[in-house]
């Protein structure tokens, strides 16, 4: 890590060097610019929908920004029962696929037989298959077990399909930890169980989180199972009961994004709160880096 | 973190597993190494049924029903490859297979080019960078059935600003949701739109990782601007971009809400690819062998692809 951190500043400095020799302020100052008006123009979206939640309804009295579009998506639909499916189905993805893909990756990560990498094979080529292949046949196994319109159902299936990069996440973080760490508890008499939850686990924050907040954008942005298997409206999660608006003849952007804005919030704070452990692909990090 | 690193940490951890922990006495040594065979194989169990469950089984039950000629209650009569050749033979099929290899190369290179375009601009000293940095990522970070939302509403009448803005710079009256061309536009660069902040994020932490001094070094040797890129910054981050290509391109062809929520795969089946004709194929039309038979060649498509991709990988990165 400090050789790390010094090749960095290194860089730092001599970058600076070069672009005071060459560039000079008016490349930076073009640079500033252009990089301001992509900036602006790709939140363009995100901010049309903040703004457009804020816009009275067409025909009403009221002028300038207005906080009724909030007020009436909550008294008028079922968006409380929504926005209560979708962070239960959320949470309980998130406990539920980091506690079984720890233990998981651990395997992957310091096992080294053929079957291990046989299944980290398995993992890679489950992650890339199409979700609507899965959802047609267990939509029929579903509705036999009574698991259709269910959350519960619903989250099994939030848990199968983040199961394969979850792994492989947890997977790429154990491979950074020293396994001289659990050999010292070995010799302290630790099983490999007992290494597993105290030492390497306990180091292993970093991991955990992005792995469940990869688990959590994927089951809070879910669009595809949820659609195939929710039906009645108090079971609704967000992004279907967001859709419920486009029903009506003429859609009213006022709740229509009102309820867009509840919905990308968490998102947002998990982001702006943790960005430090939020990685992109998922599987892309791990798999650029193993 | 760089690879090089972590591999050195791997390769520890597994040289570290293969003698089953330093030092300890040779008795014990062999326990451990029993125990580790039993304690992994409890420590996979809960995923390995999992994905059995989730994962396989679908898989098999797909395969199952795209030789049968069930609808969405029975399973249906044996017709053998009937489904199949069904499916082969319509232009329909065809041509969401085009529009689906389109939609890929263009989500893929254009999120590319814009991502890799952008991780060079914020390479350099820039005020606010951090403040940028995070800007970016919104389209990644917010989820697509809401970004959905907004870009209908930036086409939504001819009034919204994308129309207003198509007629400016004389493209005439564009219906971006009515005319199957402007639909497919639309469609991609919102793919675009969602996936370049992935792009970036990859390349530049690749960036990051490359040595300045190189940059002195060519500048010494006179390379331009343009050589410098093509001869120097190229190379140095094809591992990362061949990576980030094989994941968008899974991303692409399996992607469902972006192009379903934009435009229902309309207008007149336009934008509708493989995955969003598999869908409306079963529970639109509730013809489940053909939509189930349109989905299990993606998947065997996809298997074969991604085996020879992960091979690529692996041995990209023992080199």
């Amino acid at each position: 890590m400090t050789t790390e951190t010094a090749n960095i500043r290194l860089a730092g400095i001599s970058g600076k060097r070069r672009r005071l020799g060459e560039l000079g302020e008016r490349g930076k100052w073009w640079r500033f610019l252009a990089i301001l008006f992509i900036t602006a123009v790709v939140i363009v979206p995100v901010v049309a929908v903040f703004i457009l939640s804020l816009t009275p309804a067409f025909g009403s009295t009221e002028t300038g920004l207005t906080f009724a579009n909030y007020g009436h998506i909550f008294t008028a639909t079922n968006l409380s029962y929504w926005l209560e499916n979708s962070l239960l189905v959320a949470l309980v993805t998130v406990v539920v696929a980091v506690a079984v893909a720890a233990p998981a990756g651990y395997v992957l990560s310091r096992g080294r037989s053929r079957l291990i990498s046989g299944y980290a094979l398995i993992l890679f080529v489950i992650q890339s298959l199409p979700v609507v292949t899965a959802v047609i046949p267990l939509f029929f196994l579903f509705v036999k077990l009574n698991l259709n319109d269910n959350l519960a159902g619903v989250m099994i299936i939030y848990i199968g399909s983040t199961m394969s990069v979850a792994i492989w996440m947890m997977a790429a973080y154990f491979d950074s930890i020293p396994i001289t760490l659990e050999e010292a508890a070995w010799i302290d008499g630790a099983s490999v169980f007992g290494s597993f939850t105290r030492v390497v686990l306990r180091n292993s924050l970093p991991g955990i989180l992005s792995t469940a907040i990869f688990s959590f954008l994927l089951a809070w942005n879910d669009y595809l199972i949820a659609v195939v298997f929710l039906k009645s409206d108090v079971n609704y999660t967000l992004p279907i009961g967001l859709q419920t608006f486009f029903q009506q003849n003429a859609t009213d952007w006022g709740n229509v994004m009102a309820v867009a804005v509840i919905m990308m919030l968490p998102p947002i704070i998990v982001f702006a709160a943790l960005n430090r452990y939020f990685s992109v692909g998922g599987i892309g990090g791990s798999l650029a880096g193993r | 973190m760089t690879t090089e690193s972590v591999t050195r940490s791997l390769q520890r951890a597994r040289n570290g597993v293969g003698v089953g922990g330093g030092g300890a006495p040779a008795r014990n040594r062999r326990n451990k190494a029993l125990n580790h065979g039993t304690t992994f194989f409890f420590f996979a169990l809960p995923s390995l049924f999992l994905l059995l469950l989730l994962n396989l089984y679908p898989v098999i039950y797909a395969g199952f029903q795209s030789v049968h000629d069930g609808d969405l209650i029975q399973p249906g009569n044996f017709i053998g490859l009937r489904n199949y050749l069904t499916v082969l033979q319509t232009a329909d099929f065809w041509r969401a297979a085009r529009f689906t290899v389109i939609f890929t190369v263009v989500g893929v290179f254009g999120s590319w080019a814009v991502g890799l375009g952008i991780a060079l601009l914020l390479r350099t000293r820039i005020p606010a960078n951090p403040v940028f940095k995070v800007l970016l990522l919104l389209p990644w970070v917010v989820p697509t059935v809401v970004s959905a939302t907004a870009w209908n509403w930036l086409v939504a009448t001819p009034q919204a600003p994308l129309p207003v803005i198509a007629k400016a710079i004389g493209f005439g009256d564009v219906s971006f949701l009515g005319d199957p061309l402007a639909a497919q536009v639309l469609v991609c660069i919102f793919k675009v739109w969602i996936s370049f902040p992935f792009m970036m994020m990859m390349l530049s932490s690749a960036l990051a990782a490359v040595d300045t001094n190189v940059y002195e070094a060519s500048k010494v040797d006179g390379a331009g601007t343009w050589q410098t890129f093509t001869r120097i910054t190229l190379p140095m981050i094809s591992r990362t971009t061949y990576v980030s290509w094989i994941l968008m391109t899974i991303f692409c062809v399996n992607d469902f809400p972006t192009i379903y929520l934009l435009t229902g795969g309309g207008p007149v089946n336009a934008t509708q690819s493989l995955v969003v004709m598999a869908y409306q194929t079963v529970f639109a039309n509730q013809q489940v062998g053909p939509g189930v038979a349109i989905a299990f060649i993606m998947t065997i498509v996809l298997v074969i692809v991604s085996v020879v991709l992960y091979r690529q990988i692996r041995k990209s990165s023992i080199e």
